[in-house]
């Protein structure tokens, strides 16, 4: 625990170092629509990331996110093109997202087929069908209504996906740390076996979680297609790997059992905050990646250093 | 006694950050004498093997081997002076044979091996050690106890002349803990210094020349095995005397029966068990490694569900297919493999408490009640005397026994009718041993019923008002515990003429 927090203490320095280095060379940095633009240019991102935590606290993985994305955003695209009601097709689309985690969650919870691989097969094929769904062309020229919804501020300058992005990250906060749904999520991200001795439904908790995962996903797919107010058969595409970093440098463990929903908001401040720096800077974006891909090198590197050298100051 | 020490360690002291593992410890080993040490859990034995094999340096004093004074830096450099050690869990490679894993760091051997050169050593070292072992066999299918002989034949190959072994029988059944013996004298008879580190007193007596028993990391004594007692042995060990090892209360048998099994099993696992356990009653059940005893309590506990016979609570049939539902109806297993089945290691010692009765501490959306979660789990720690800096403490960093007695709590919590214990004193030392004992029979006297699993025959015998004994997945016999010998239970469980006196249940 201890480790823990001084863990989430080193990245609340990156982050006050970040915020000082952006605010000192970038002029725009502080302006509240910059502020604004730097979460919503990752904004589907960061809300399937907040689900991601509690999946690989828990010892599992969803690959699948971003193709659940990629999928709801067509289905939701599809159906607006066709005449249907917004709230029809959004509830159509979350759906699609149920659908899709409880297919997850019969392959990996209750057939014990790893969830890497469930998951790496249903990224496949959710992509495949957003693929037919679209074939070659972009669906485009929604309904004003749609990108009102994906761009229009809801609160003052805020647009809605980032006041559902707070609400989550409060959810999912108190779910984690304070209810005892959040503590069998840690217990079976520990050590599975002994929550199954100790009477935990190891099976129901992975299932929720994997619901939750796709169904915010299918979510996100829809602010994604309405931010953006196109859709692709590509739309979305690779999102996974941007989701699965954000969480690990957050200090979540990949071998489950270790993490905290603050590590995972500073890591996320983090990341955007750099990106949206750098790009003021007009530094290009495969140096953003590159900087980001170090940032989790060492993220991954540096507990096991320190952890050595306790081993070693131990020993002498 | 008086020739010259193979190894000898003087005034050695160490410590780690603010607790003095070991204090001026001296220690003489004489070649061709077997050399107990004994001493509870944090005595600092640990910590005097890794000096012995030169994993710790120590802080002050000298280690003489063979009447050179000598530093050890590393194992390798222990193994070069002739220091070897195996552990409760051995280390083979599963991939290679029983000859490979032998000669495994010989590093004389050149480039190139020559096979049948090889086989015929690792043959001779075998024949030495008296045993049989079949060396082309891969070692993935040997048991522990042929996984140790192979770590040993390894360490006779470096010619080894003190060979230590730490709890080397832990989880060996009788048999097997028999053929170790035998292995250890065929290596006192070739000159070898054997230093056997055990918490079984029983066999320290019948392998041991002398005794060494240390204390809070001090040499307490050294004495010739013929002259001490199991008594004053104990009392070494803990500085005062114990209580006898279970204080037994009169056993209730007219209580109700609280859990009737009839012709229970498990397809291909085992068959045909049937007792009944009252209220206030420990019963034990015995056998060897490998009957199946554990298997019985994962049926009854839901985890492994049994597919032939019935289990009758208070008189009702109860079919139990999850560990939920067998908690539901009052059931608590307290598994033997702490490590893996019983606690999150990683994890502080509240949340292992509260973790089978989480439900309690539920309030409104589900959120836990984090002030009655730290009473109950400041509870138990004075109740049970769990030695933890705090409830907060990863329950990993405790030692055995007081990972045990936060199993034991977590269980307690709750509030069982009918208690299972699966080795409950495995890895665990006199001290807490008998405090396991005093709660074991607490329990039963405030009436919940309570089944024991033991491979320590002392210890079933000292607690139990009856045994159940199985073999090979059977039950072979209930005997009352004024019938229940150590050679009746033996004969039963190693399935030798069972005897005139053999019961079945009622």
């Amino acid at each position: 625990m201890r480790a823990l927090k001084s863990w989430e203490g080193g990245l609340a320095l990156v982050f006050v170092l970040t915020l000082a280095w952006n605010a000192a060379f970038a002029p725009e940095f502080l302006t509240v629509q910059n502020q604004i633009n730097l979460f919503q240019l990752s904004i589907e991102k960061i809300i399937v990331a907040l689900v991601m935590t509690l999946i690989i606290i828990n010892a599992e993985i969803d690959l699948s996110v971003a193709s659940v994305m990629g999928l709801s955003a067509a289905v939701f695209g599809y159906l607006v093109n066709n005449g249907w009601g917004g709230g029809t097709a959004i509830a159509l689309c979350l759906g699609v997202g149920l659908a899709a985690g409880l297919v997850n969650a019969t392959l990996s919870a209750r057939f014990g087929i790893p969830s890497l691989v469930v998951t790496l097969a249903m990224l496949i094929a959710f992509r495949g069908l957003a693929r037919v769904l679209v074939k070659d062309n972009s669906l485009g020229g929604f309904p004003g209504w749609v990108t009102d919804l994906g761009q229009k501020g809801l609160v003052g300058p805020v647009p809605l996906s980032l006041v559902l992005f707070v609400l989550l990250l409060a959810v999912l906060w108190v779910l984690l740390h304070r209810t005892g749904f959040g503590r069998q999520v840690v217990v079976i991200g520990t050590n599975a076996e002994v929550a199954r001795f100790s009477g935990l439904n190891v099976g129901r908790v992975k299932a929720v979680l994997f619901v939750m995962s796709s169904t915010v996903a299918a979510l996100a797919g829809v602010l994604y297609a309405a931010r953006l107010g196109s859709v692709r058969g590509d739309s979305a595409l690779g999102f996974e790997l941007d989701i699965i970093t954000m969480v690990l440098m957050g200090g979540v463990s990949i071998f489950g059992g270790k993490g905290s929903m603050a590590g995972v908001l500073l890591s996320i401040l983090i990341i955007l905050n750099l990106r949206n720096g750098m790009a003021l800077m007009n530094i290009t974006g495969h140096i953003q990646t590159g900087v980001i891909g170090v940032l989790l090198i060492a993220s991954v590197l540096l507990p096991n250093i320190v952890s050595d050298l306790r081993v070693r100051r131990a020993r002498s | 006694m008086t020739q010259p020490a193979v190894l000898e360690l003087r005034s050695v002291s160490k410590s780690f950050a603010a607790t003095q593992a070991l204090r001026d410890m001296s220690l003489q080993v004489l070649p061709g004498e077997v050399h107990a040490i004994v001493g509870e859990n944090g005595a600092g034995k640990s910590t005097l093997i890794k000096i012995m094999t030169g994993v710790y340096q120590p802080d002050g004093g000298e280690i003489i081997c063979d009447g050179q004074p000598v530093t050890l830096r590393s194992t390798q450099e222990a193994q070069a002076a002739g220091i070897a050690a195996i552990y409760q869990e051995p280390m083979v490679f599963p991939d290679l044979n029983v000859a490979e894993n032998i000669f495994i760091s010989n590093r004389t051997k050149g480039a190139f091996m020559r096979w049948s050169e090889l086989y015929r050593e690792a043959v001779a070292l075998i024949a030495q050690l008296g045993v049989t072992l079949d060396v082309r066999r891969a070692a993935s299918g040997l048991t522990l106890a042929e996984q140790q002989t192979v770590e040993i034949a390894r360490a006779l190959s470096l010619s080894v002349k003190v060979l230590i072994m730490d709890e080397p029988t832990a989880s060996l059944s009788a048999h097997e803990v028999a053929r170790l013996l035998a292995i250890a004298r065929a290596l006192k008879d070739r000159g070898v210094a054997v230093i056997y580190i055990s918490h079984r007193l029983d066999e320290i007596f019948r392998i041991a020349d002398r005794v060494t028993v240390i204390r809070d990391g001090q040499h307490i004594s050294t004495r010739p095995i013929a002259e001490v007692t199991e008594d004053g042995l104990v009392h070494d060990m803990v500085g005062r005397a114990l209580e006898s090892f279970a204080v037994k209360t009169a056993a209730n048998p007219h209580g109700e029966v609280a859990l009737s099994v009839k012709g229970l099993g498990r397809a291909g696992v085992f068959h045909g068990i049937s007792f009944d356990l009252a209220k206030g009653e420990v019963l034990c059940l015995a056998g060897l490694v490998g009957a199946r005893r554990t298997d019985v309590a994962l049926a009854l506990f839901g985890i492994a569900p049994a597919t032939e016979g019935q289990i009758s609570l208070d008189g009702q049939h109860v079919a139990i297919r999850t560990p939920r539902q067998a908690m539901d109806l009052g059931l608590a297993y307290v598994s033997e493999d702490r490590r893996k089945l019983g606690l999150a290691m990683a994890l502080p010692v509240f949340v292992n408490i509260s973790l089978a009765s989480l439900r309690k501490l539920l309030g409104t959306f589900g959120l836990i009640d984090r002030k009655a979660e730290a009473a109950m789990a400041e509870r138990y720690r004075q109740q049970l005397a769990i030695r933890a800096p705090d409830s907060a403490t990863e329950v990993g960093k405790l030692s055995g026994g007081n990972q045990q007695k936060v199993m034991l709590a977590k269980w307690l919590e709750t509030r069982p009718r009918i208690l299972i214990f699966d080795e409950p004193t495995r890895g665990i030392d006199v001290g807490a041993k008998a405090e396991v004992h005093g709660i074991i029979r607490a329990l039963a006297a405030e009436g919940v019923a309570v089944l024991v699993i033991s491979s320590d025959l002392p210890e079933v015998l000292a607690l139990a008002d009856r045994v159940l004994v199985m073999r090979e997945g059977r039950q072979a016999g209930i005997l009352p515990i004024e019938e229940a010998t150590q050679e009746r239970v033996i004969g039963l469980a190693a399935g030798q003429s069972s005897g005139k006196g053999e019961r079945t249940a009622a």
